[in-house]
């Protein structure tokens, strides 16, 4: 029932998405463009400018969706997520250390690369913070927070040393949907997949993970394997979201909160509701993205970076971590 | 303990002071003398006595000595910054760039670039109200930090997480003031955020100098009241000092040395937090030595940085502020794992 409704928004929210914007196109100018190609002007840019960015939003906001539920699980935290634990910083700098020190320039590539550098940081991020005296949620924060802060001026060295790429780079890194080939969501797709996977094969154990550790061993939950099959997952679902649209930021911090309170906290109805709040969540934030500032397009991290700032007090104020 | 380590750090602030200062001159020295062409230091000596040839008088006095001097200001503002939030909020882990106040700068200078641009791209105002716009930006941060954080900002790693969630919301509005704003400004404000010191004049740092010499003096005479506050509340209204109040008015000196030192210099990370832990580690418990030799090492904190920086990237300006975030952000990693159980 929740997620019938969850479907129909999405639904909506991705037909809004084709049609609204900076010029308005009716129901009937989509769906000619989209079933009846005519190579009209209306019907060019909603298939190539429109379409990726309505596919592209909701795969993002889902694999964010996603990989927030699993990391507030696993650190028991819950102000954790992607951005806060420094993993959307280190794909970032993964992708711009890959493009412009090693060439890479095919889009699998620099997913790939997305993946690997925010894998590497989640492992980093856990290392530092168990052999600082354990995972206390805030610490493992502001251990992420410090490593991304690191993260951003790394990208920032490359990018000063890089001028030209500067004002391109700037609108990637700061999280954005429009001008992204189809291509993107073909190469991200199956890694995003791969990641959801997991996640949902995970949903089990995750349930007794949400405990404290003891309790989790004691009904025979192996830790290292589940934490490792995590962060893949993590790491899969965060990398290629970033690959895709750039960090955008927050979005996996607000979603599973959404998610909790429509589902509940069973990870198996926890998992797709959070998928679906995600998709809703990204493509509304792109809609409104092109009507902020209007008629300039804001990039959507922005509007997911402000929204998400804010829910971030509200939880601090309510001592909800 | 015995009073033992207290003589001993006693004794050990006068030469550590001195050693500082002598390592702070020849840095600035090496600072003037390094760059694209090397210019040996008795001419640079030669220079600042005033007699040199003219070229070199050019070099010297135009384009490097500005940038030392500015890098010395900003630095050793943000340490004391850093120091007086770290003293006031009993937490080594507290600095102007975890607590908002580097971001609400940004902000603030973002602001300003895009708004008061023209069609043409110069600025409708003068450069001069730079430093308004990042001090307004920067007191609105912190103060957004204490009121949303209330009663729990007395925890200070909880004040610390309020100050990263107002520094998220401001970096996302900073990133979108830059988008709306004019290219070059966009530029400009790239290489603000993220910390440079080449490109300033003397009236910018006329304008830095200017008002830093009051709020200085502010800082040292509320220095006299520091040491209770390491007491707590209760504590401190017995020997008759209100700490709520006395709390705020540090906070603004911090917030309004953090806005003057980032003002033209832009984010140089971490200097404000790890430049007092050094001069603690150097100099002791001495709230002056303590303020001393914070700015002296936060100046040769961003004086070293800025060599590196044209040492290693010349011809291509990197922004100072890379590097120090680049060995601050370790650092604060370090700190961290070494305090174990001081967290809520």
């Amino acid at each position: 029932m929740i997620y019938g409704g969850l479907v129909v928004l999405l639904f909506a929210a991705m037909l809004g998405s084709l049609t609204l914007g900076y010029r308005l196109y009716g129901l009937d100018q989509v769906w000619q463009a989209l079933f009846a190609f005519d190579n009209s002007e209306t019907a060019v840019v909603i298939a190539n400018l429109r379409l990726p960015r309505a596919v592209i939003a909701p795969m993002v906001g889902a694999g964010l969706g996603i990989a927030g539920v699993l990391v507030q699980t696993l650190s028991r935290n819950r102000i954790a997520s992607p951005d806060t634990l420094g993993l959307n910083a280190g794909a970032s700098l993964a992708v711009v250390l890959a493009s412009s020190a090693f060439g890479i320039g095919s889009l699998l590539g620099l997913s790939m690369a997305a993946a690997l550098g925010a894998l590497l940081t989640s492992f980093l991020v856990f290392a530092i913070a168990a052999s600082a005296g354990g995972l206390s949620p805030i610490r493992i924060v502001l251990i992420g927070v410090t490593i991304a802060g690191l993260g951003h001026s790394l990208v920032e060295v490359i990018l000063t040393t890089n001028e030209a790429q500067l004002q391109q780079l700037l609108f990637w890194l700061s999280g954005a949907f429009v001008d992204r080939p189809m291509a993107l969501a073909q190469s991200g797709g199956p890694i995003l997949l791969a990641g959801a996977i997991i996640a949902v094969l995970l949903a089990r154990t995750l349930d007794a993970l949400q405990a404290d550790d003891v309790t989790a061993t004691s009904i025979g939950v192996p830790l290292v394997v589940v934490r490792g099959a995590s962060f893949l997952s993590v790491s899969l679902l965060t990398g290629a979201s970033v690959a895709m649209a750039g960090p955008v930021g927050f979005v996996g911090l607000v979603v599973p909160h959404a998610a909790r309170w429509l589902v509940g906290l069973r990870h198996d109805r926890l998992i797709p509701a959070a998928a679906l709040i995600g998709a809703i969540y990204a493509t509304v934030a792109d809609i409104a993205a092109r009507f902020v500032i209007y008629p300039v397009e804001a990039p959507v991290g922005a509007i997911t970076a402000v929204v998400g700032g804010v829910v971030l007090l509200v939880l601090l104020k309510r001592r909800a971590a | 303990m015995s009073d033992l380590p207290s003589t001993l750090t006693v004794a050990r602030a006068p030469l550590a002071l001195a050693i500082m200062s002598a390592a702070f001159v020849l840095l600035a020295l090496s600072g003037v003398a390094f760059g694209s062409t090397w210019i040996p230091l008795d001419q640079v000596a030669g220079v600042l006595a005033g007699f040199g040839e003219k070229t070199q008088n050019i070099i010297v006095l135009q384009l490097r000595l500005p940038r030392v001097v500015i890098a010395a200001l900003a630095g050793g503002g943000m340490a004391v910054a850093g120091f007086l939030l770290q003293k006031i909020t009993r937490n080594s882990l507290a600095s102007p760039g975890v607590l908002g106040v580097v971001d609400g700068a940004a902000l603030g200078v973002v602001i300003f670039l895009a708004v008061l641009s023209d069609e043409s791209n110069s600025l409708v105002t003068s450069i001069a109200y730079q430093p308004v716009a990042a001090m307004a930006g920067a007191i609105i941060a912190i103060t957004l930090v204490f009121v949303l954080s209330g009663r729990q900002a007395s925890s200070a790693i909880r004040l610390l997480l309020f100050g990263i969630a107002v520094a998220a919301v401001a970096k996302a509005v900073t990133m979108v003031m830059m988008l709306i704003g004019p290219i070059y400004q966009t530029s400009q404000a790239a290489r603000w955020i993220a910390g440079a010191v080449n490109e300033v004049n003397w009236g910018e740092i006329q304008i830095t100098a200017i008002a830093m010499v009051p709020v200085m003096l502010l800082v040292l005479l509320a220095a006299r009241k520091l040491p209770p506050a390491d007491l707590d509340e209760v504590s401190a209204r017995g020997v008759g000092l209100d700490l709520p109040l006395f709390r705020i008015l540090i906070f603004a000196l911090a917030a309004g040395l953090t806005a003057l030192a980032v003002a033209f210099v832009g984010g140089v990370g971490f200097i404000g937090l790890m430049a007092p832990h050094l001069a603690r580690l150097l100099v002791g418990r001495n709230v002056y030595a303590g303020i001393l030799g914070s700015f002296l090492l936060g100046a040769i904190m961003l004086i070293g940085a800025d060599l590196i920086v044209r040492v290693l990237f010349t011809p291509i300006e990197v922004p100072a502020g890379t590097v120090t975030a680049v060995i601050g952000a370790p650092y604060f990693l370090f700190l961290l794992m070494g305090k174990q159980r001081h967290d809520g």
